[in-house]
């Protein structure tokens, strides 16, 4: 069926046609890749009818992407393409296993540089944190040690028992040498 | 889907001809993709994201290409360009904080997104989408669509019937 009927008073229009045409008016297109694949391969080899390239046309008109698609897709074409480097090709090559395997897609992450620099600047992170706290521990020891024995005074440093003893108290609880020393002996 | 025999073996999961399928137009693929890459090793990244699509799902999107209807290198050119831009489209939204973009780069881009399109400008070429406009929005007799476009009646009733199948098409397609 056409959509016409000649009749006595010229052509007459089919309602559902009509009704057809003003549904169309008011529905969004859904996206369909698939078909604008073909589409776009068809018009980028002449092989679409009159109309279907005058649509694909007007559709270009308004896609900057899909028209550089198109043209590089006649160049290179008309063209023999270089051959692409052995990892390249290997990578690609262990997408799919063997018939042996079963239907297998080894999907890589890809390396990015964006995730590399990520990692990296983790990495720097944890190794500054760890690096402050080994500095501020050691500096903590040392200023420690050094003021405990400037507070001791000379005169009390000569024995070498007292020193262990007194080594072992500073380590294990240096502020009651710490006060102590303040207090000259005499008990609070 | 009408195809030669290397892919015929392809998807009945011969590892050889995908191999040699990889081979064959790893190359053209290199050479679509590269316009758009940044810089080599995200051409590579590219290339492998590319035929990483054309064999997910059981070759799902390469059992959709005709070669009635196109020959595949051309098929696979417009794939592969297609599919790097969406790819460096998820990438940019990704990996790039609001923060870290300058200011002059977040102003408004000047040129308007294409806006959705409706039915028939997807579905009809301008020419049949126009003699339904005086057809049915004008109430044009054909005789007097044919005067005012200088074509022969016969031609808008043949684009007529045309426009309608695919629309029919569509519908028919929609509730199916």
């Amino acid at each position: 069926m056409t959509g016409f009927a000649e009749n006595s008073q010229g052509p007459r229009r089919d309602l559902p046609d009509r009704m057809l045409w003003r549904r169309s008016l008011t529905t969004d297109a859904a996206e369909d890749e698939v078909a604008r694949f073909l589409d776009l391969a068809g018009y980028a080899e002449d092989r679409l009818d009159p109309d279907e390239r005058e649509r694909v046309a007007a559709l270009l008109a308004l896609d900057i992407d899909a028209a550089s698609d198109v043209a590089a897709a006649r160049l290179l074409a008309g063209m023999a393409a270089n051959a692409a480097g052995e990892p390249v090709i290997a990578r690609a090559c262990a997408l799919v296993g063997l018939a042996g395997e079963g239907r297998r897609v080894v999907a890589f992450r890809p390396a990015t540089r964006a995730r590399r620099i990520a990692s990296l600047h983790g990495a720097a992170r944890w190794g500054s944190l760890a690096a402050a706290l080994a500095l501020a521990s050691w500096l903590g020891f040392a200023m420690g040690s050094d003021a405990s024995v400037a507070l001791r005074g000379p005169d009390q440093a000569s024995p070498d028992q007292a020193g262990d003893d007194n080594f072992l108290t500073e380590i294990l609880d240096p502020s009651t040498g710490f006060l102590r020393e303040l207090t000259d002996g005499q008990r609070t | 889907m009408p195809g030669d025999a290397h892919l015929d073996l392809l998807f009945e999961g011969d590892k050889g001809a995908w191999d040699g399928f990889v081979r064959r137009y790893a190359g053209l693929i290199v050479a679509a993709v590269r316009g758009l890459a940044a810089s080599p090793s995200d051409t590579d990244d590219l290339t492998q994201e590319v035929f990483l699509r054309l064999c997910k799902d059981d070759f799902r999107l390469l059992r959709t290409y005709d070669a009635t209807r196109a020959g595949l290198t051309t098929w696979l050119t417009i794939v592969a360009r297609s599919t790097a831009r969406d790819s460096l489209r998820r990438r940019r939204a990704e990996t790039v904080p609001i923060d870290a973009v300058p200011e002059v780069h977040l102003a408004i881009d000047p040129i308007e997104p294409v806006a959705k399109l409706k039915l028939p400008e997807a579905l009809l070429s301008p020419r049949q989408r126009e003699i339904l406009t005086m057809l049915y929005d004008r109430e044009m007799e054909v005789a007097e669509v044919a005067a005012a476009l200088g074509i022969d009646p016969q031609t808008v009733r043949s684009a007529h019937h045309k426009a309608m199948l695919k629309l029919r098409a569509h519908f028919k397609a929609e509730v199916g």
